[in-house]
């Protein structure tokens, strides 16, 4: 494959081009899902082709394609979308220096996933599902196991030549209570399929799934009979599994440059952020947050991006303070910089665009009791159920599955159903008294964030401790 | 990309490596070639052309499902033997529904050759050079301008072979003025000469013009007149969690219970017709059943509900031909017609003392699906009509409401109708005018 890539990285810069690369992805996946102890879908998937980004007088052009017999042609096809572009920019692109690197990364993983027989992995949901059923009074439970693995080539004129073998896994489980007019769920250890890392079969292993099987069941049904959330100002502590979406909506993205550039405008829309405002308060002087990519086991996690751009760690928020922007190496010249390795793509057929690595919230040093104790009057919300936020990042709103009550410094025993938080980007972070410690840092796995046109879904992570936050707008029903 | 001789002569290869199993083949090809822009200039420009091969492999009370791009013989071979093997893994479980058979070949080709040529690369470039030097000074363009051509093919060990084969444009222009203030506007479209794209940017550019300095104004309970975008927005929701039987026998759906109940006001009637020349058929399913039409909201009664074969098996029916191939989320309708009312939107501003008028939403969720309540945000030009008039813009808002609630608050539908982006293909709706409409929340985006 070397030979055949720098063959034709070769053509294209005796045609002319000023820079080219190509990349080369593999990817093999496997879903599990199973209800209410049936499998509902096992399947695996293959995706296997290459992209080739061509920069030519100064404009990009971007040819995909699985017909490695075609490459050449594919090629050909790229600079002509180059060179239709032109005319039409505003100005030519730039892209920022790098070195040329040949190199091999591999995500370190103690059992392979896709070794593992698949019936052992039915058994594991099958064995969690039973104890739900066995734990309440259900309507339904679920069960999801996601492997992943890609073999990539990154190539270019400059000489790079990178291989990567990227592994993830995940699962979770959930549980559906319901009544007449009413369902409730509740997940573990996070909604929307549970919790993913880059990591081998371990991970799921230690999800210990059928140990919480029950807990989960049971506030399922527990929710049924529970009030409805109060609508007001609270003060709230937001576990991980929730504030894992706060931080991807409220931080991750305000900072992609691309955004700030308007080349989202469009679609996902812009930020409230510009290229001026560093130093911005962003947060309280508790809220430190970085963009790391390095960190073993974040679903962000990578030895180099889709630029051939080796991964960093990055200060984002440093004391509450913005600090840096994540970029790539056709948006990092905009502000004066070199990229900071962000620019990925989600597959061989897309270009590649900013997207978050791993951002997250540096532990603080609170207790968890702590951060309880410092609440005469709140809620303790846990497990995103919904999310959405402006197209400049600025107004969000949350669901979660459950609010736990807090009076006088302490969980009462009490939960609430159906809360909804609210609240505009940096008032909110800014109300941040308190970040747990280290001891409650846990690391969350997105693997559906959607960006771009043709839409891509990025895997990303986020790291946090529960943390407070003081007068939070909760529930709407007082709106009038 | 595969012709439909190619593609079938690809699927009876599949269907022959998995001889003596109840098997399905779908071949789904698109060669799509869009242009970003933003700043008034080009910013991304690709090419994708892709083709993905998923295998069905059935048992008595079992299944397994492959995909793969890889469509030579060998990688098709090592496929259907991972189908297989995945089979034996699987325990046994809830009885499979059988595969389509008996129903008549489907061969639609809508493919147009003149739309292709008008629309590529370089006519692209052409089109959005034309279109940014028709905008004033201090205005600028963001969107993209794209064409794609789709060929999904089927086949079955039942025997049944389907193909459809079509092409499209899509446009969305959004214009931002220096100045704060944005508008927008969508096109899609089937047919060469169909597709008008200054139109489409002067309308967008128009918004932008009448979007600025925005008034705030307080959340609660206020009086709207959606447009077209707007509707499509939460018709879209309500096709997810609603009209999807999947979603009834789970229980999350808002009809869960309600079925042939009042649950809309009278004048309110959605039907999913892929039939309709507005919304780009796609006349079977991913299973191979035909599509049906349905009658999903009859005069603001809960009629029929969308099954794929599983839901169908597990309520007695027979399939209505709305797979898209995802189990866990059932069948979904994808071409969502809502029928006209009898005022124009300009009789509906006027008739309007106070209210405001909504171009789209964006970044819509689901907060509650049981009672079918949403949230999400105006974008690109909220307006405010005073005396039947508009006077003024206001700033952005959030909304957080229910779909019950507001579907039978509706004062008025409008008797034009606009094509809105759907999940495959487009949805038909009218403007409509709602009374005490739910914004929670308040913004600078």
């Amino acid at each position: 494959m070397k030979e055949r890539l720098s063959a034709v990285l070769a053509d294209l810069s005796q045609s002319g081009v000023e820079y080219a690369d190509i990349r080369v992805h593999d990817i093999v996946e496997e879903a599990i899902s199973t209800e209410n102890r049936e499998v509902q879908d096992l399947s695996t998937s293959r995706s296997y082709g290459y992209g080739i980004r061509v920069f030519a007088d100064g404009a990009l052009g971007f040819a995909a394609s699985q017909e490695f017999d075609r490459i050449g042609e594919t090629a050909e096809r790229a600079v002509e979308i180059a060179r239709a572009t032109r005319p039409v920019q505003r100005k030519p692109v730039q892209l920022d220096r790098k070195e040329a690197i040949v190199d091999h990364y591999s995500t370190p993983i103690e059992i392979d996933p896709f070794e593992i027989p698949r019936e052992e992995k039915l058994q594991l949901l099958f064995a969690a599902e039973e104890r739900m059923h066995e734990s309440a009074t259900l309507l339904r439970t679920e069960g999801n196991m996601n492997f992943r693995r890609e073999e990539k080539i990154f190539a270019d004129t400059d000489g790079s030549y990178i291989t990567q073998l990227l592994y993830e896994s995940g699962g979770g489980i959930s549980a559906y209570a319901a009544s007449e007019g009413d369902m409730q769920q509740r997940s573990y250890p996070s909604s929307f399929r549970g919790n993913h890392a880059t990591a081998g079969y371990e991970f799921v292993r230690d999800l210990y799934l059928v140990e919480n099987a029950a807990r989960t069941a049971e506030e399922a049904a527990a929710l049924i009979e529970a009030e409805e959330c109060p609508s007001g100002y609270f003060d709230v502590v937001i576990d991980s599994s929730q504030l894992t979406l706060q931080i991807h909506e409220s931080v991750g993205h305000p900072v992609e440059l691309d955004r700030v550039m308007g080349y989202e405008a469009g679609m996902a829309g812009e930020s409230f952020l510009d290229p001026g405002m560093i130093d911005f308060q962003y947060g309280s002087e508790h809220v430190n947050i970085v963009a790391d990519a390095t960190i073993p086991g974040g679903l962000g996690t990578f030895g180099y991006d889709d630029e051939g751009v080796p991964a960093q760690r990055v200060d984002i928020v440093r004391e509450g303070r913005f600090r840096n922007f994540l970029t790539s190496r056709d948006t990092a010249p905009e502000v004066g910089q070199i990229s900071n390795g962000t620019s990925r793509a989600d597959g061989w057929g897309r270009i590649p665009i900013v997207r978050m690595t791993n951002i997250n919230l540096l532990p603080g040093d609170a207790s968890f009791a702590e951060l309880i104790g410092g609440i005469e009057c709140g809620l303790y919300l846990q497990s995103n159920k919904s999310w959405s936020i402006d197209d400049r990042r600025l107004n969000f709103q949350f669901a979660c599955e459950i609010a736990y009550e807090i009076r006088e410094g302490q969980l009462t025993g009490k939960i609430f159903k159906n809360p909804i938080y609210t609240g505009i980007t940096p008032e909110f972070w800014r109300s941040c008294d308190a970040v747990g410690d280290e001891s409650q840092w846990q690391m969350f796995g997105t693997p559906n964030c959607g960006k771009g046109e043709p839409m891509q879904v990025a895997h990303v992570g986020h790291g946090s401790s529960p943390s407070r936050f003081r007068h939070v707008k909760v529930g709407v029903s007082d709106v009038e | 990309m595969l012709s439909k001789e190619e593609a079938y002569d690809l699927v009876d290869h599949i269907l022959s490596e998995a001889e003596g199993y109840t098997a399905r083949v779908l071949v789904m090809s698109e060669a799509e070639g869009l242009t970003r822009y933003a700043n008034s200039g080009i910013h991304q420009n690709v090419f994708e052309d892709t083709t993905r091969i998923t295998i069905t492999i059935s048992g008595e009370d079992r299944r397994s499902r492959v995909s793969t791009t890889t469509c030579d013989r060998e990688g098709l071979r090592a496929a259907v033997a991972d189908a297989i093997e995945n089979l034996e893994y699987l325990p046994h479980g809830e009885k499979q529904p059988p595969p389509v058979r008996g129903v008549a070949p489907i061969s639609l080709d809508r493919y147009d050759e003149d739309l292709e040529r008008a629309f590529d690369v370089h006519q692209r470039a052409d089109h959005l050079k034309r279109a940014f030097g028709s905008l004033a000074d201090g205005y600028r363009a963001y969107g993209q301008l794209s064409h794609a051509e789709n060929r999904i093919s089927f086949g079955n060990s039942a025997g049944v072979r389907h193909f459809a084969r079509s092409n499209g444009v899509k446009l969305s222009s959004l214009i931002a003025s220096d100045a704060g203030g944005s508008g927008y506007a969508a096109e899609t479209s089937e047919r060469a000469g169909e597709a008008d794209i200054p139109a489409a940017f002067s309308r967008a550019y128009e918004k932008a013009r009448l979007n600025r300095d925005q008034e705030e104004i307080e959340p609660g309970r206020h009086t709207v007149i959606l447009e077209p975008l707007a509707v499509g927005n939460i018709l879209a929701f309500m096709s997810f969690i609603g009209f999807s039987a999947k979603a009834v026998q789970n229980q999350l759906s808002f009809l869960t219970g309600r079925e042939d109940e009042q649950v809309f006001d009278e004048r309110i009637t959605i039907v999913d017709d892929h039939t309709d020349e507005n919304t780009a058929s796609l006349p079977f399913d991913f299973e191979g059943y035909p599509r049906q039409k349905l009658t999903l909201v009859d005069s603001g009664i809960s009629r029929d509900f969308a099954y794929d074969a599983a839901t169908a098996e597990a309520d007695g029916v027979p399939s209505t031909g709305h797979s898209v191939d995802m189990p866990q989320r059932g069948a979904i309708p994808l071409h969502l017609v809502m029928e006209a009312g009898d005022t124009s939107t300009e009789e509906m501003i006027a008739d309007t003392e106070d209210g405001l008028l909504v171009t789209r939403f964006h970044y819509m969720n689901v907060v509650n699906p049981r009672e079918a309540q949403l949230t999400g945000l105006t974008r690109d030009g909220v307006f405010r009509i005073r005396d039947g008039e508009i006077d003024g813009a206001v700033k952005n808002m959030r909304f957080t409401d229910s779909v019950l609630r507001a579907l039978n608050s509706v004062a008025a539908i409008s008797s034009e109708r606009q094509r809105t982006p759907g999940f495959f293909g487009n949805f038909y709706v009218p403007a409509m005018k709602i009374e005490d409409f739910h914004f929670t929340g308040k913004t600078d985006a």
